[in-house]
């Protein structure tokens, strides 16, 4: 028997041994990598700083911390809409963090023209990452679901769990609708942050057509269509208008660069 | 006939046609030489505030394009549209082509258009200067207003004549339709001269009657948010506007005339009015200097203000939530949360807005703070008082709000760093100034993670929300099963009499291992007595042998079974007398029980 348990942790080590190993090394690459951008960031090189960032990311490792600093340096090197994305990216990662929320209201408020704000009940449902919506609403399931299973093999039991049965029920349902709303924003429906000083945005996806609006750097617009290398974008108050994709940076679900 | 009108034929084409040619070459020629070109003004006084219209007219002659016109410091000149138009007078054919301009004064006075030079042709034409004459506004004097001999006036209303910098006030536009007025339409407000003021949102006010000298008018009411923003005797106005009323005049609408445009024959008589109110005069007094109070930031009205804190225990470095209302009269939008000095121990971040107003003008309404601050150490026992200072007009005294301290509980800070201010440095009280940056780079790098993916889209995590449902059905299958044997009683024997046969068989292939030859018959006489008792539905202890020849036999049991419970039985007999058999005879019995068993099974129940 004990010669059976020793086989199977050493063939465990044997397997997993190197997937942790480079998991390591990745970690401590990546703690190097975000040392340097750090330092480089003190000594004023927000442009470098920001590329040291980048390369983080662009090697597989992510954290809140890496957007935050990767957001300031975009914004210390004048890049308001690059810093807006990688705030919002921290704020996904990490959405009641102070530091990511102030550093993004304050980007937020240097954004002239034009900008898409976000209705009180998205705010709210912002308030927590979609993976915490989704822990969330996959405890009450489980917790619906397991209360009435027991309910089924312990009859005995069915007054006393009710109440609990009936709340977990409502809360599942709750959630999950939360959950379904938070998975539509991020994923459904596309933020465009306009990346350049600024931009016009045309009444139609065509150079001759009339200007529509313009928009600054920094700005947050809903996209509303896309066609060949034009993208329809509004602010909910105003009139949509067409811009150049090249003009502005689409924000997907989590994940990606900056 | 035909040669005749062959004849006819050859004679039109020998008459007509050359004289055609010549009448064209003709008309040519007299276009040519007759080419003209005048610019003309509709009315050479107007008031500021109204237009007058200028005409660029062309005959016979065509310049493709509307000439420019020269650049008139004053006025602002708009290309409109082209006209023309096309006449045949004793024989002399003139086509005729307008361009037409609106003119717009920006200021009173004498303007001179310049002549205007335009090419045509090869040949240069051109117009006489033109002289426009801009009078001030005026208001209709007095008596015609009394008499009701104007049929629309303007009003400006100031509530009062002394205002404190910054006061917001609510001014109203009164607009005078006289009683014969049916509607109106097109209220444009032209000028609107207000330097020393800023000029917020407006709204229309409840409309009502009222007896001005003889006349009976309708007053609308035009509310403007005014605040101002300079001190010293400040003018507003003449303010200056457009209108369209619809007069009465004893004729009424006729829709058939009014589907093809002659509303003048079937309509009551439409007329632009030009209207003007008389400008006023407002001393602005500025904020007195004396008793200013310490955290005074400019705000000027009537407040009163809530505060609440939470969390009120926190570690250090957590944040508490300061919400500030400020609910009142006053310039809501310029309103700032004042700085708060006392609050030096505490880490303070930009404060988010939110703007209520409960009227149409701003003037009335509230602005919440929501204000992140964060202890920087443990021990601080509470967070001192804070205060809002404003002056109040109407009481012309500077006053102060205060929410008393609160108490808090500040525990040793946790795992979370305390942010610090991008060029801050250090923890000196000057940090709960207002911040001017953003929160500085973090100097840990947190937990990594390998991939975004949310849990979501990763398969196990979806699989594994199967297993709760899986959990449920498995329940309810056990649930449904349970209830169907309770419900059940001879399902219920079945499964009991098949488990008693099977653990029966069990012990007796071990009893005849054994060679235990009374416990073996003992057992196999207990089995029989089972399947046959669930048989018939009937007390296992009830059966014997008889119940062969009594229940089985008339049921339909082959005669193969009967038999072999026959001689099963009565090797259980035979057993108690001759206990003694060998393993092997105690083994030879079970095919024999087993087949029996299946027999009876297979029989109807």
């Amino acid at each position: 028997m004990k010669r059976r348990l020793a086989l199977a942790v050493w063939l465990c080590g044997v397997a997993l041994g190197p997937a942790i190993a480079a998991a390591g090394a990745a970690t401590a690459d990546a703690l190097a990598q975000f040392e340097a951008a750090n330092r480089l960031y003190e000594q004023g090189r927000f442009a470098e700083a920001a590329r040291g960032y980048e390369a983080i990311l662009k090697g597989g490792s992510f954290s809140p911390a890496v957007y935050f600093n990767l957001g300031n340096a975009r914004f210390k090197a004048g890049e308001l809409g690059r810093a807006v994305v990688a705030y919002r990216r921290a704020m996904q990662l990490s959405p009641r963090d102070p530091d990511v929320l102030a550093n993004l209201r304050f980007a937020r408020e240097q954004v002239h023209g034009p900008k898409w704000q976000p209705a009180r009940p998205e705010q709210w449902l912002e308030r927590l990452s979609l993976d915490e919506w989704t822990l969330l609403a996959a405890g009450a399931f489980w917790l619906a679901l397991g209360l009435l299973a027991v309910r089924q093999v312990r009859p005995g039991l069915a007054s006393w769990l009710r109440w609990p049965t009936r709340i977990s029920v409502v809360a599942a349902l709750g959630l999950g609708g939360a959950l379904g709303t938070v998975w539509f924003e991020q994923t459904g429906r596309q933020i465009a942050v306009v990346i350049v000083r600024e931009a016009t945005a045309r009444q139609g996806p065509f150079e001759e057509s009339p200007e529509a609006l313009k928009v600054h750097d920094g700005a947050e617009l809903r996209v509303l269509d896309g066609k060949d290398d034009w993208l329809q974008v509004g602010d909910g108050r105003r009139r949509p208008g067409w811009v150049k994709r090249e003009a502005v940076y689409v924000l997907r679900a989590v994940g990606g660069d900056v | 006939m035909q040669r005749a009108r062959s004849l006819f034929g050859r004679s039109w084409r020998g008459c007509c046609l050359p004289a055609l040619v010549v009448g064209a070459a003709l008309w040519m020629a007299a276009s040519a030489t007759g080419a003209s070109f005048r610019a003309t003004l509709d009315r050479e006084t107007i008031m500021l505030g109204e237009d007058a219209g200028l005409s660029l007219t062309f005959e016979d002659a065509s310049p493709g394009d509307p000439p420019a016109i020269p650049n008139v410091p004053g006025l602002r000149i708009e290309y409109i549209g082209p006209s023309s138009s096309f006449s045949f007078i004793n024989g002399r054919t003139t086509s005729t082509l307008s361009f037409n301009y609106r003119v717009t004064p920006q200021r009173a006075g004498e303007f001179t258009i310049p002549a205007i030079a335009v090419s045509v042709g090869g040949r240069t034409l051109q117009s006489a200067p033109l002289r426009l004459r801009v009078t001030p506004p005026s208001a209709p004097p007095p008596e015609a207003v009394q008499a009701g001999s104007q049929p629309a006036f303007l009003r400006l209303v100031l509530p009062k004549p002394e205002l404190y910098l910054g006061e917001p006030v609510a001014a109203e536009l009164q607009l005078c339709l006289r009683q014969d007025v049916q509607s109106f339409g097109n209220f444009q407000l032209t000028a609107l001269p207000a330097d020393g003021f800023s000029v917020g949102r407006n709204a229309p006010g409840a409309r009502r009657r009222v007896q001005i000298g003889n006349a009976v008018y309708t007053l609308v009411p035009i509310q403007l948010a005014l605040t101002p923003v300079k001190t010293g005797a400040q003018t507003i106005g003449p303010v200056t506007a457009r209108v369209t009323v619809e007069l009465a005049g004893g004729r009424r609408r006729d829709p058939f005339f009014e589907q093809f445009g002659f509303g003048l024959f079937g309509g009551a008589e439409q007329r632009d009015v030009t209207l003007v109110a008389e400008a006023q005069t407002v001393r602005v007094l500025p904020l007195p200097t004396n008793n200013v109070p310490p955290g005074f930031s400019g705000a000027v009205g009537n407040f009163s203000m809530e505060v609440s804190v939470g969390p009120t225990n926190v570690a250090a470095g957590d944040p508490i939530t300061v919400r500030v209302r400020i609910t009142g009269r006053g310039a809501l939008e310029a309103l700032t949360l004042p700085e708060q000095p006392a609050w030096a121990r505490f880490k303070t971040y930009p404060p988010t807005v939110n703007l209520d107003y409960t009227d149409h003008l701003g003037l009335y309404g509230s602005k919440t703070f929501e204000q992140v601050i964060t202890p920087q150490d443990a021990g601080i026992a509470e967070l001192p008082e804070f205060t809002f200072s404003f002056f109040d007009p109407d009481a012309r005294a500077y006053r102060t709000l205060t929410h008393p301290a609160t108490a808090l509980v500040v525990r040793p800070g946790g795992a979370t760093p305390v942010p610090a201010l991008a060029g801050g440095g250090s923890n000196t009280p000057n940090e709960s100034a207002p911040v001017m940056d953003i929160v500085h780079i973090k100097p840990r790098l947190g937990t990594l993670a390998t991939t975004t993916t949310p849990l979501l889209m990763r398969p196990w995590f979806v699989a594994a929300q199967g297993v709760p449902v899986l959990a449920f059905v498995l329940a309810l299958v056990w649930r449904r099963r349970t209830d169907r044997l309770a419900l059940n009683p001879r399902l219920r024997r079945r499964r009991e009499a098949a488990r008693v046969i099977r653990e029966g068989l069990g012990t007796l292939r071990r009893l005849a291992a054994a060679g235990d030859s009374e416990a073996f018959f003992a057992t196999l006489v207990r089995v029989l007595q089972e399947q046959i008792g669930e048989r018939l539905d009937c007390p296992a202890s009830a059966i014997t042998e008889a119940v062969i020849e009594e229940k089985l036999r008339p049921r339909g049991l082959s005669e193969e079974a009967l038999v072999l419970l026959h001689e099963l039985f009565q090797a259980a007999n035979l057993a108690r007398y001759a206990p003694v058999r060998s393993e092997m005879e105690l083994n030879a019995l079970l095919p024999k029980l087993e087949a029996a068993l299946r027999a009876l099974q297979e029989m109807e129940s």
